[in-house]
């Protein structure tokens, strides 16, 4: 460009075109190449060549060319259980292996694991470090593995997944009951009325569940229903207790709070929608749809332990 | 040069090319509406409707298939057919058989989104067609090769212009990845299993997307944009020996270029470099297109105020300029493990598919319209408003991208004190929201340009329709007085 021979041949109209036209006026200047587009083209090639020397490239044979460039990580002689970094060749293998020694290596996180490892429940839900750092692993262990049902924040879905955050738990809401919950997995179970009960005996004793939360006001017809309920012919009581309060070995949900896990009563306006949604409910019981996997073998222990602490910090511990 | 004293029109066969401007519109309508709509989904999910039809992974082919090969296939067909006949000076070749190509892709396109709603699929990005719309493409493609080339044999130029080999590229290797790419075995009519496995599966896809980007996206619209662009500027281009050399890099990088869609995956790791670097080297060819366009309107810099189909033109190439820098840069393995599966690379696509592909073919129309249907068009008014809804649309569109994509990305590589995540996949999933109401946004104000200019179109065909019945009214008249 600086040639002023070539300035003056790029004036418009200076320059030659190549003596072809096309449809009329189509024609094409014989402008060479503009040097700083064939510098930078230049440019990217040695740019690539770099490139080539620094990370594994060209196939060669049966092998190909390693590249100089390196990653450090420690690894942990099996022998003598000695520790030592050492330089590996760069590729995607070795960086994974770094990352994931860098992650188990931080001091700060295997510092509190250990803490937290060899704590009791009690402990570490009174030591603010330690939730500090049961917060830490359990929102990413959460948000992977249970937001997907129960919701970011636990608040689960009415119908399909208990709520976390409240106050009652089916399958109990003690830390050790948590723990069993996430190892062993849970699968609710309630027969279905259906077919043992009269139509009008299931509205009584809709009737009669709904006067356990003041929801309904007592009276003949959930007379009837409290004799089904805690007589033989419903026997509800084997599981939701003589007092309607639950029994959490069972699974059974305590029907004297206003939390519903299932049939959504709060969210019908009447008594009569709310006696029809649970009376569809005790008609149809629950079987095989509300099942909480196991964790055992997909978590590890550490995991389903600050898991356990996570849940339980949620809101609704006990 | 010797012109022939014979009208345009009935020199040259202009049915065919008016044809496929026509169905390139509609498709731009139906491809572009379907992609607000998907964008819209993403940005509030109750648009599902819990309907397997309307579900995004289904609604998503059927974007790109209308827009890909749909509205950009037919502005391909349409510009393709009116370039070569125009700078060979002969009338197409077969016209039966350019009236089948016409015929089957239109069919194909349409048959393909019936498919696609109806859940039949390859499962392979911009392959979805299963195999027997698989072999209908290919016998449409062939015949378009035939058209094309034998027209180009019967050329009464002793050379063959640069946006002729642009589009004969586009044709050959079209027609090498298409087939290739879809080597299935069938188990039904509306099944197959692909030949490849595992990570040659892979590798043999994304040299199919990525060169269907290059051969499709890139060199077919250079060759729409070696030809429109010094009509429309009254210009020669800018240095023929620069058309060489980046036509030849061009075709020769761009086949080695597929393996950046799979850093980060079971590619090896040698493939992987190769394909970072010959994305790098493709840089300067890319733009070797971008600055044979843009000089060719030097010294003619006015135009730009004066008229909208340079607009049009010269802002496709540097939308073109812009996605080709943003192109190689995405496909070093550094910036590649931030940008990977995030809408960065979504943004990216756009900037070449909105701001180029489309921005060209809108401006190339312009031009061609008018000639077409021997009349002007409606109004100059509405190509500017066209064209400004088009560009704060785009520039809408990869703006949120970006806050998106490299949002995203910086959100799942950060951790905590204690080396733990910093955030949640679904975190991640609420940060977006914002962004991709920009996007669904960005895409309205682009169908709403393309609303725009089928306004136009319609009322300008509706005047020329009117001007040749007066036309034939007047003969008429001076038959009937003679």
């Amino acid at each position: 460009m600086s040639d002023p021979k070539q300035n003056a041949q790029q004036k418009p109209g200076a320059v030659q075109t190549t003596g072809h036209a096309w449809d009329g006026d189509l024609q094409e200047y014989s402008n060479p190449l503009p040097r700083w587009w064939l510098w930078c083209f230049y440019g990217t090639v040695l740019f690539s060549v770099l490139y080539w020397i620094y990370y594994p490239s060209w196939p060669v044979g049966e092998s190909w060319l390693k590249g100089v460039g390196t990653v450090n990580y420690t690894v942990t002689d099996k022998k003598t259980n000695q520790v030592q970094e050492q330089e590996y060749r760069w590729n995607t293998r070795s960086l994974l292996a770094a990352d994931l020694t860098e992650a188990a290596n931080n001091e700060q996180r295997k510092a509190m694991l250990a803490k937290v490892k060899a704590a009791g429940y009690d402990q570490i839900v009174k030591d603010p470090k330690m939730m500090e750092f049961v917060r830490s692993v359990g929102k990413g262990l959460f948000g992977d593995n249970c937001a997907a049902c129960h919701g970011r924040g636990g608040q689960g879905v009415v119908g399909m997944y208990p709520n976390l955050t409240d106050n009652d738990w089916l399958w109990g809401g003690g830390m050790d009951r948590i723990h069993e919950t996430l190892v062993q997995g849970r699968k609710g179970f309630m027969p279905a009325f259906g077919a043992a009960l009269k139509p009008e005996q299931l509205d009584d004793v809709a009737e009669y569940v709904l006067t356990l939360s003041n929801e309904a006001k007592p009276g003949e017809a959930a007379d009837r229903g409290k004799e089904i309920f805690h007589g033989p012919v419903g026997g509800c009581y084997y599981c939701h207790g003589a007092d309607g309060k639950g029994i959490p070995s069972q699974g059974a949900a305590n029907l004297t709070d206003k939390i519903w896990a299932i049939a959504d009563v709060p969210a019908q306006k009447t008594l009569q929608d709310k006696k029809a949604v649970l009376k569809t409910f005790i008609t149809n019981g629950v079987n095989n749809t509300r099942i909480m996997p196991a964790w055992k073998g997909r978590l590890n222990d550490d995991d389903i332990k600050l898991l356990a602490v996570y849940v339980h910090q949620l809101g609704g511990a006990q | 040069m010797a012109q022939s004293s014979a009208l345009p029109a009935e020199q040259y066969n202009y049915d065919i090319v008016r044809k496929f401007t026509i169905m390139a519109m509609v498709w731009a309508v139906l491809g572009m509406s379907v992609g607000v709509y998907i964008a819209s989904e993403l940005a509030w999910p109750f648009l599902n409707y819990d309907i397997p039809q309307l579900t995004f992974g289904r609604l998503r082919p059927v974007h790109t298939t209308l827009v890909i090969f749909g509205f950009g296939g037919s502005a391909l067909f349409a510009t393709s057919y009116y370039v070569v006949q125009r700078t060979c000076q002969a009338r197409l070749a077969f016209p039966w058989l350019a009236e089948f190509t016409f015929w089957g892709w239109t069919g194909g396109v349409a048959l393909g989104a019936l498919t696609y709603v109806s859940g039949i699929t390859q499962g392979r990005e911009y392959a979805e067609f299963e195999w027997p719309l698989d072999i209908a493409i290919t016998l449409v493609w062939v015949s378009y090769f035939a058209v094309y080339v034998e027209t180009l044999r019967r050329r009464s130029q002793p050379h063959i212009y640069v946006a002729n080999w642009f589009y004969l590229a586009f044709i050959l290797a079209v027609a090498l990845l298409h087939i290739f790419n879809n080597l299935a075995v069938p188990v039904s009519l509306t099944k197959s299993y692909s030949l490849f496995a595992g990570v040659q599966d892979a590798m043999t896809q994304w040299w199919y997307g990525h060169n269907a980007v290059g051969f499709f996206l890139t060199a077919a619209f250079l060759g729409m944009m070696y030809y429109f662009v010094p009509k429309q500027a009254g210009r020669p281009v800018y240095s023929y020996r620069l058309s060489i050399i980046h036509f030849w890099a061009l075709i020769f990088l761009y086949m080695w270029a597929g393996g950046h869609h799979l850093h980060w995956t079971s590619l090896p790791d040698w493939v992987s470099t190769l394909a970072a670097t010959f994305s790098i080297i493709l840089l300067m060819p890319s733009w070797g297109g971008m600055i044979n366009g843009i000089m060719t309107l030097s010294g003619a810099w006015d135009k730009l105020r004066s008229d909208p189909i340079m607009l049009f033109l010269i802002t496709s190439l540097s939308f073109y300029g812009m996605s080709t820098f943003e192109g190689p840069l995405m496909s070093l393995k550094s910036v590649n493990a931030l940008s990977h599966y995030t809408d960065w690379t979504v943004g990216h696509v756009h900037s070449g598919a909105l701001g180029w592909v489309a921005l060209v073919s809108f401006g190339s129309f312009y031009h061609l319209i008018p000639r077409l249907w021997d009349t002007k068009m409606y109004s100059e008014k509405l190509i500017y408003i066209h064209f400004w809804l088009a560009t704060i649309g785009i520039v809408l569109y990869i703006t949120s991208l970006w806050v998106a994509g490299i949002g995203q990305g910086l959100m799942l590589r950060s951790f905590d004190d204690y080396g733990n995540l910093a955030y949640t996949f679904i975190e991640t999933v609420e940060f977006m929201h914002t962004p991709y109401v920009w996007r669904a946004l960005g895409g309205a104000f682009f169908v709403a340009g393309v609303l725009v200019m089928v306004y136009n179109m319609a009322m300008t065909l509706r005047a020329a329709g009117r001007e040749r019945v007066d036309e034939e009214a007047r003969l008429a008249a001076k038959l009937a007085k003679a």
